[in-house]
């Protein structure tokens, strides 16, 4: 079953034709590839605007990479929520009249549940159940994974999402913003343990997050030591990075130990962080648990996760229909 | 002169209070615009502010830096926005301006990146770390706005 998968719930326009929720015959993110270069070379912006400009030729793109006709696509899948009204109803709308035109099924899925799935999407998938924490620059959550559709929220955090401390963080020491990505490659050339930041755990025996007192944490390390900042910036980033991965690997580990399961999934924008990855391998490893994270492309947003989960829940028999709406957010 | 008038939190649990008694002495269609430094307390403020809005405490009041906009039931709907990431062009697309003139409590993070003029009537907070527990906090209402009025002596 070859299916479209189309993803537009934040400031990604992405889109990409998958067989059977396994394999990838093409993944185009809109910010990686050319045809943005004529909107002046920026990093999309999170407008709709930007959406309905590029869907199109990210479409198009999509399709022509994978090397199918459109006659052969079989279903559409596409975002419905949680993310940005506007900008979802790019995508929806779109889907909606693509499928309509082709005459095939077309479903709405989950965008959290799509990143869930993109392990799904690399060889050695995770066995049922197991357990896993996304990790992105608007959600930092664990879950229990008993199927492709079916997952419980076993905890998430209750200010900053994991992602957006890496950002704001990066944006303190003066790197830019959005600049998680800047921290983790600075952070290598510090040593996590010449400044130490609080471990926020809440409560160790539950799975919810907090990262808004370590940002204000190094925010008032960097207001305290303006003159040593600039020498001691690579053991900020690695003492702060350091903080967050102890926390992040520490619950996630937990979360596998309590539910019984031999699996763990990192997936998200974060699970893109080096530093990470080694540390849940390494943690994990000790307790006998397998480790499965997707690799770099998959983990920020894209369509070949939502094309991997829609599979799945057309084969489970969820098929959308034309009264179909978005939604902003789910509790 | 606008009426102000500026408070101490010494604490992340005084912030959520004085959240707390703005969000029960505030009627629908208020507009709160928040400024001050990362980590300054505006998500803390706005977390005390669902409470007194009767937000059900299931609902958790996480940072909207990167969803935009946060939307949650409560007395009147709460919309908590974050303008930190957005250009000035792309208010108007995320629907920004008719929150403005409805129904709900809007709560605008970063709000110093709207042009004055777009807020009319508006009760305008900002927030300044004096160290690492306590907050220097000062409000003002702006146009017709005079909820806090004769009240802000008890949220101190």
């Amino acid at each position: 079953m070859i299916l479209l998968g189309i993803e537009t719930s934040c400031d990604e326009t992405a889109a990409a034709v998958v067989v059977d929720g396994r394999k990838i015959l093409s993944s185009v993110v809109s910010s990686q590839i050319e045809v943005h270069h004529r909107y002046g070379g920026v990093v999309p912006e999170l407008a709709s605007r930007k959406h309905l400009e590029a869907i199109v030729p990210v479409v198009d793109e999509a399709i022509r990479k994978a090397g199918v006709g459109l006659k052969q696509l079989d279903a559409v899948a596409v975002t419905r929520g949680p993310g940005l009204v506007g900008a979802l109803l790019i995508g929806f709308s779109f889907a909606k009249a693509y499928a309509f035109t082709l005459d095939i099924p077309w479903v709405g899925v989950n965008h959290l549940e799509g990143h869930i799935n993109s392990v799904f999407l690399e060889p050695d998938p995770p066995r049922f159940p197991f357990v896993a924490l996304l990790a992105s620059g608007g959600h930092t959550s664990v879950y229990h994974v008993t199927s492709h559709t079916k997952m419980e929220v076993m905890g998430q955090t209750r200010d900053d999402a994991a992602g957006e401390a890496f950002d704001k963080v990066a944006k303190m020491l003066g790197l830019g913003y959005p600049g998680g990505g800047i921290i983790g490659r600075l952070a290598e050339k510090g040593n996590p343990g010449n400044v130490l930041f609080p471990r926020i755990y809440l409560d160790k025996s539950e799975f919810d997050f907090s990262f808004s007192g370590l940002k204000t944490a190094v925010n008032r390390y960097i207001q305290t030591h303006q003159e040593s900042c600039q020498e001691q910036i690579a053991d900020i980033a690695a003492g702060f990075q350091e903080a967050v991965v102890d926390v992040l690997s520490y619950k996630i580990i937990r979360a596998a130990m309590e539910k019984n399961c031999r699996d763990i999934a990192i997936v998200g924008g974060v699970a893109a962080n080096k530093r990470l990855r080694e540390k849940v391998r390494q943690d994990a490893k000790d307790k006998g648990i397998a480790v499965h994270i997707p690799s770099f492309d998959l983990c920020g947003d894209n369509a070949a996760m939502i094309a991997a989960v829609g599979y799945h829940s057309l084969k489970e028999g969820s098929v959308s229909d034309m009264d179909a709406d978005v939604y902003s957010r789910a509790l | 002169m606008e009426p102000s008038q500026t408070i101490i939190a010494h604490s992340l649990e005084e912030t959520h209070l004085l959240g707390k008694k703005i969000g029960e002495a505030i009627p629908p269609g208020t507009v709160i615009a928040l400024t001050g430094d990362l980590g300054s307390g505006k998500t803390a403020f706005v977390q005390g502010l669902a409470r007194g809005l009767d937000v059900p405490a299931g609902y958790y009041i996480t940072s909207p830096t990167y969803t935009l906009i946060n939307e949650y039931p409560g007395r009147c709907p709460l919309f908590h926005i974050d303008l930190y990431r957005l250009e000035e062009d792309d208010f108007e697309e995320i629907g920004l301006f008719e929150l403005l003139h409805g129904e709900g409590v809007t709560a605008i993070e970063w709000a110093d990146r709207l042009h004055k003029d777009i807020l009319a009537e508006h009760i305008a907070m900002d927030f300044e770390i004096l160290d690492d527990e306590s907050r220097k906090i000062c409000i003002s209402e702006h146009g017709k706005a005079r909820f806090l009025s004769g009240r802000i002596a008890i949220l101190k």
